[in-house]
This record gives structure tokens, C-alpha cells and sequence, in this order.
């Protein structure tokens, strides 16, 4: 069984019954490989489907816990149960608990990085007071709004007025938690929280490849939320600028906010300026300085200094690129694609009312980015595969699009594997506004494919 | 230079577009699979009617003269489950063993294995590992019914259409298990779900048309639809036997050789359907 995942989380959905003879079926020795060497913040095994297990059927999932925890420090345990569920976990497992157990697979989304995490108020107890404190801290950093109920009459009062709150959260557990380094977005900047003391092992604990992925589509500002920094030594201080004349490639600007320089050797933050690295002894005053925010690259997606042209190789596959595409859409919509037009040039779209786009990058032996642009209604069509039923939701679209453009990835993927060409797919990125992929497009040179599903029109981009 | 690059392009796409005629599953693909399905053989359909009709004896004949089916019949009876030291060769003594329900059920479950593709694709399975999944849920769905105190041959032989939704899935599948692995690595979908969504018709729907193809009784029917877990029934009784179905489905995806067969999440378990019967149901099978 492969894990699912998505924003960051790793999911296994086992059905039915789990004991020690069926966990043991459900995980391979490759599929514990293939986990271990996901790009993730956490692995959790869903117990939503699962209606009966026992202490062997557990420790089947908690032996691969471990296997993960040692190679990739990611934040691994349960979640998707009730508390009868949650009882029975805590009492096989007593004072020896060292995975985390969270409600619902949205509840430990709230205590990761996901890319699309925003500050939610969020209302909790546990009746254990460390784990009440620990949760408001790992909620906190994560950008949220923890609210604290010191009782369970408490928690029950304000429970009861749960549209106050985004979430509840009762039931969970933080064992180990990740040693990742925390992410969240604001607006088009990305936010990394650091702490204590900076030493090599920042290497292993930043998700070099979220980074570099977030570059790719487009992330121009990188903030460090470094107040709680106590020091660093001269292997992060080299990682730090070695990133920033990276960064610097893609235009692309790296602060650091609230770090104190008191047991920090002054050179070191010389040494930090001239890489490129800004600092400034407050978050608010980035953020709340749109003049600034606009300046550093984070108030739209910043147009690339130096614009690329499509490799030979890659308009050699490109009709790859469209077969991907076609067979995709026309798998999810059931219906049949016809090629208008083709040509080279900047992208050119015609109408930009009611449209919708998307975009993903591939990078490896070669390297590019595809861009779709959708009428809403294809968007909608394409989407209901995914979300089950007709929607207009265009928080709910966007996320389904997000999904069809990561199957066309995985498509193209395979397609080019088969051609002897190895590539990686990044995250994909959704706009609501053709306006801003048209800022992060411009100058840039590609083909571009005018299709048409059912007479619906619809645009395929591919450049560099 | 890029110009040549164009040109050649504009000649892979005009080839692209010729072979872009992609097979979706649609509701003609399910219509012709539908279509395809022969209809049950003469044997088959008298041996049924006798059976039908309580006329053991008669059945039995009719049976020795399908020499497939009465190598089904003798391996059935001769597997370790029953216990008998010596072979048990003649057909009118397994029916006899069998007895009417079981004996039906028998031959129920050699017309769903005739169905059964020679060579599995999309699940990992063969002749052997399917007939072991038909027979773990034939003597299961036994006890299921004993525990119910019903006696009753169409509901015994209900079980046997189960499988058929494994048939199905792997019959409309099997040319797009790389689209559907890429689909299930976005979004954890089962085939059951898909299926729905792309055409509005479902697995158990073509259980049900294979039904009645093959002139199965109507309860049958309804009881598959029942035991999808996503249709409950307005009958109270059927829909009691489709939740103890659903579970007993569940129950046997869930032994090792099944999930390794990719079988777990081929349709989605609907654990509240099932939640007031759960601790019969564990009485039952004895899971402690």
C-alpha cells in the first residue's frame, strides 16, 4: 500500500480490519522505502475506515514510524478516529506513546507546514496540562491562533459555540514531533520558522527541495522568522549564504527577521549582507509595508530576469507534454480534445474572463514549466471526477485543480521515463487571476497549444 | 533553428491527434461489456432449474454432464474445509452433501468463475487465490446466515454475485491502471467511486445486469445492491443482509492474501453502514 499525500502530509488508509497478520500485508519492505524517502513533514495511518484493530496491527505501522523518524525526521502517528478509538491507542500503549494521534487528518494538517496554511483561530484541550502547552506552541508557530481551555467544563462551554472557531481540537496527541523546519505562505512570501541553536543539521531539517520547488513556481520572498534563534555556527552561516546566492539566480530575496546578534559573531552577519541576505528587527515591518513587500518580491509573483527559451529537447517532446495533457483532461472529463492552433511565442490568451490557470514545473535532465489555462466551466468539468458532485467553489476548484495538474505531472513523468528522460515535478501552483500568471509569464517565450474540448476552449503552455 | 523544431512539432501533434483516440470508460464500454457476456450455458441453466425446482436427483445428472462443472463440484467437496478422508467422486452425492442451498450456491460460484478473466491486471490474483476468496465468503456468509436463523437457497447464493464486482472492476480497468494509479495518487478514490462518477453507473449496477443475464433471482440482486455499502435498502431485511455483506466483504479484504492482491481499497468500506451490527458480526467470526 502507498501513501497518499497531499499538502505535505503522507496518509495511509488501510480498510476493514487491522491485526497483525493483515498490517503486515498492507506494508512491503519497498513501501516503507518509498515512504521514507517522501518529501514530507508527516506519515500518519488513517484509522477512519478502519473498524476494528488490535495492539499488533498497530505496531506493524508504529516498527515503519520508526524507519521513518530515523531517515527523514518527519512527524509520524495516527489520526481520522473517534475517541473510543483514541482510547483504546492510549491505553495499548500507556506511558510509551512516542507518535502523535490527531482527531482528523485536517487537525494535523493545522500542526505542519501546508503550503496553503493560513491562521485559523483554533479551540483545544487535552487534560494532560504539557500537551495542552506543547499543542499552543507547535499551533502558534505554525502562524495559527491557539485558544487554551484549561478544563474539560471549559472546553465543553466554548465548544459548544463552535462556529467561533475554524477548529476544535480534542483527542490528539503530539509525541515527537517533526524536526522539519516550519512553513507557511503569506500572500506570494514564504515564511520559515527557525529556532534555538543553527548548526549543519539545518541541512537535513530544511526542505531544501520545498525551497527550490516554491522558486520554481514563482516565490520570490523568503522571510525567517528567526526570534527565537539563541546562535549559529559557521556550517548554517555557510548553508544560509550558499541559499541566498541561489536565490539570487531566480531574482529572488532572502530576509531574516528578529534575529539577535548578541552571542552571533558580528561577521557573521557581514558575512550574510554580502550574500544578498536582508535583515530587519521585526516580521511586521516586512509584511505590513506593501511599498517594501512590493520592492523585496512578495506582493505579486516577480517577472524572472533571465528569461529562458525552450531547449531543443524540450520542443522535441513537447507533443508528450500535450499527449499527457489531452489523455488527462479527457480521461477526467470524458470527452474528446481537438488541436487548434500551435505556435511559439509569449502567451497569448484572447479572452481573459472567466478563466482559471494552473501551472507545474519539471526539472531533472530537463527542465520547464506546463501551464494550463482553463474556462471555469472546463475547470469545473475537469474537477468533478475529483470533488464528486458540481461545484462553484472556487477555493474547492482550485484545490481539485491543483490535483488534476499533479496527475498530468505524474503523466508526463511517466511518459518522458519511458523516452529514457528522468524528471521531477514540482508543487503545482493555481492562479484565480490570469492577471498574475500573466506578470510571472512575461517575456518569457513557449508554445502555446489552443485546444478545444467540446467546443470549450482551452490553453496548454509550455516554457522554461 | 527553433522554426525546424516547430515544424517537426506541428507533425507530431497532426500524429498525435490521430491517436488520440483514447478509450474512456463511458456507458457504451460498460454496455458492451455487458454485451459480451454469454449467456449461461444449457447444462448450467437445466442443472439450476432442478435445483430450483428441489429436484436433487435430476440436478445432479444434468450436472455430470458438464465435465468442467463437475470438476468445480468435486473440488469444492474435496477441499480440506469438509474434512472428508476419502475423494467424494459422484455428483449426486456432493449435492447431497451440499444440500439444495449449497448446492446452488455451488454452481453459482462456478458461473461467476466462468466469468473470471483468465489473467488478472489490475488485481493481483489467479484462478486459485479467486475461487479461495468465492469459497472463504460462501462458508462465512453460511455462518452469517445461521446466526440469522435464515434458511432460505436465493439468500445463500447471493454471496456468489459478490465477486462479480471484483470481475467487473478488473474486466473495465485493466486497460488504464497507469491512469488510475496517477488518479489514486492525487485522491485516495476507490474503482467503485470512479466508475460512478465517469458514467453514472456503478459495479454493482453491472452485478446486477449480469444477474440478470444469467437469470438469477431478484433478491440476489437487491442484496449485492444493498451490500455496496453506498444504496442502502428500503426492505428492512435486505438491508440487513447487505450490511452484514459489506462487512463480511471487508472482513475477507482484509486478510493478508487479499490486500496483497490490491483488493482492500477496490471499493470504499462504509464503516457507519455497519456500525450496529459490528459486534454480532465479530461474535460471529470470533475476533477477539
Amino acid at each position: 500500500m502507498r501513501a497518499l499525500v497531499k499538502d505535505a502530509i503522507a496518509i495511509f488508509s488501510p480498510q476493514g480490519f487491522l491485526d497483525g497478520n493483515s498490517a503486515n500485508a498492507y506494508l512491503t519492505i519497498d513501501d516503507i522505502e518509498a515512504t521514507s524517502l517522501l518529501k514530507v513533514d508527516m506519515v500518519l495511518v488513517s484509522l477512519k475506515k478502519v473498524i476494528f484493530f488490535n495492539r499488533n496491527g498497530l505496531d506493524i505501522f508504529i516498527k515503519m514510524f520508526k524507519k521513518i523518524r530515523a531517515k527523514n525526521h518527519a512527524t509520524v502517528g495516527f489520526c481520522d478516529y473517534d475517541s473510543k478509538k483514541f482510547e483504546a491507542i492510549m491505553k495499548f500503549y500507556k506511558d510509551e506513546v512516542n507518535f502523535s494521534l490527531f482527531k482528523s487528518h485536517e487537525i494535523a494538517s493545522l500542526f505542519t507546514s501546508s503550503f496553503k496554511n493560513k491562521s485559523k483561530t483554533v479551540l483545544l484541550f487535552s487534560e494532560d496540562k504539557s500537551q495542552r502547552a506543547a499543542m499552543a506552541i507547535e499551533l502558534h508557530d505554525n502562524g495559527h491562533n491557539p485558544i487554551m481551555t484549561q478544563s474539560q467544563e471549559e472546553f465543553w462551554e466554548k465548544s459548544a459555540n463552535a462556529v467561533a472557531y475554524d477548529f476544535v481540537i480534542s483527542d490528539t496527541y503530539l509525541g515527537q514531533m517533526g524536526q522539519k523546519i516550519a512553513t507557511r505562505v503569506t500572500g506570494n512570501a514564504i515564511i520559515y520558522s527557525l529556532s534555538s541553536y543553527l548548526d549543519a543539521e539545518i541541512g537535513d531539517t530544511f526542505n531544501i527541495v520545498y525551497h527550490n520547488n516554491s522558486l520554481n513556481v514563482g516565490f520570490r520572498l523568503f522571510i525567517f522568522d528567526a526570534y527565537k534563534v539563541i546562535s549559529m555556527n559557521v556550517h548554517a552561516l555557510n548553508f544560509f549564504s550558499k541559499l541566498s546566492s541561489a536565490a539570487a539566480e531566480y531574482n529572488a530575496t532572502i530576509c531574516f527577521a528578529g534575529l539577535s546578534f548578541e552571542k552571533i559573531p558580528s561577521s557573521f552577519k557581514e558575512t550574510m549582507e554580502d550574500s544578498g541576505i536582508m535583515f530587519f528587527s521585526q516580521m511586521d515591518n516586512i509584511l505590513h509595508d506593501k511599498e517594501l513587500m512590493a520592492d523585496l518580491g512578495g506582493s505579486s509573483s516577480v517577472v524572472m530576469k533571465n528569461k529562458r527559451n525552450l531547449k531543443k529537447l524540450t520542443v522535441t517532446e513537447l507533443p508528450r507534454f500535450i499527449d499527457a495533457t489531452v489523455l488527462t483532461i479527457e480521461m477526467m472529463t470524458n470527452s474528446k480534445a481537438v488541436k487548434e492552433a500551435v505556435q511559439i511565442n509569449e502567451i497569448s490568451i484572447a479572452d481573459k474572463t472567466d478563466k482559471i490557470a494552473s501551472s507545474i514545473g519539471f526539472y531533472g535532465e530537463m527542465d520547464g514549466m506546463i501551464i494550463l489555462i482553463f474556462p471555469k466551466e472546463i475547470a469545473k468539468k475537469s474537477c468533478e471526477l475529483l470533488i464528486g458532485e458540481e461545484t462553484d467553489d472556487i477555493e474547492l476548484i482550485l484545490d481539485s485543480l491543483s490535483e488534476l495538474v499533479n496527475i498530468i505531472g505524474g503523466k508526463v513523468k511517466s511518459l518522458l521515463l519511458d523516452q529514457g528522460i528522468s524528471v521531477n515535478i514540482t508543487l503545482p501552483r493555481t492562479y484565480s487571476d490570469i492577471n498574475d500568471l500573466l506578470d510571472m509569464t512575461f517575456g518569457r517565450k513557449g508554445a502555446q497549444v489552443d485546444l478545444a474540448f467540446d467546443n470549450d476552449k482551452f490553453l496548454f503552455f509550455l516554457t522554461r | 533553428m527553433i522554426y525546424l523544431y516547430f515544424i517537426l512539432l506541428e507533425l507530431k501533434c497532426i500524429k498525435l491527434n490521430l491517436k488520440a483516440d483514447i478509450k474512456v470508460i463511458t456507458k457504451n464500454t460498460i454496455d458492451g461489456y455487458i454485451d459480451k457476456i454469454p449467456p449461461s450455458p444449457k447444462a448450467l441453466k437445466a442443472t439450476l432449474m432442478f435445483l430450483d425446482s428441489g429436484n436433487l436427483a435430476k440436478a445432479a445428472q444434468i450436472a455430470q454432464t458438464d465435465l468442467a462443472l463437475s470438476g468445480y463440484l468435486r473440488g469444492i467437496v474435496n477441499n480440506p474445509l469438509y474434512g472428508f478422508k476419502n475423494e467424494v467422486k459422484e455428483i449426486a452425492q456432493i449435492f447431497g452433501i451440499l444440500g439444495l442451498s449449497g448446492s446452488q450456491q455451488a454452481v453459482y460460484n462456478y458461473m461467476m468463475s466462468l466469468l473470471s478473466p483468465s489473467k488478472w491486471h489490475l488485481f493481483k490474483l489467479n484462478k486459485s487465490t479467486f475461487k479461495t476468496l468465492q469459497d472463504n465468503l460462501s462458508v462465512k456468509w453460511k455462518l452469517i446466515l445461521n446466526h440469522l436463523e435464515i434458511d432460505a437457497k436465493d439468500i445463500t447464493s447471493a454471496i456468489t454475485l459478490l465477486p462479480s464486482s471484483i470481475i467487473v472492476a478488473e474486466a473495465l480497468f485493466c486497460e488504464h491502471i497507469e491512469d488510475v494509479k496517477l488518479l489514486k495518487s492525487v485522491k485516495a478514490l476507490d474503482y467503485n467511486t470512479i466508475l460512478k462518477r465517469l458514467c453514472n453507473f456503478d459495479l454493482f449496477d453491472i452485478c446486477e445486469a449480469v444477474a440478470n443475464k444469467w437469470d438469477m433471482p431478484s433478491e440476489i440482486s437487491q442484496i449485492i445492491q444493498a451490500a455496496s455499502g453506498v444504496k442502502p435498502s428500503a426492505d428492512v431485511k435486505i438491508n440487513l443482509l447487505g450490511k452484514w455483506m459489506h462487512l463480511l466483504l471487508f472482513y475477507e479484504l482484509s486478510q493478508p492474501l487479499f490486500i496483497e492482491a490490491g483488493l482492500n481499497d477496490f471499493i470504499d468500506f462504509q464503516i457507519e453502514y455497519v456500525g450496529d451490527i459490528y459486534e454480532d458480526f465479530s461474535t460471529v467470526m470470533a475476533i477477539s
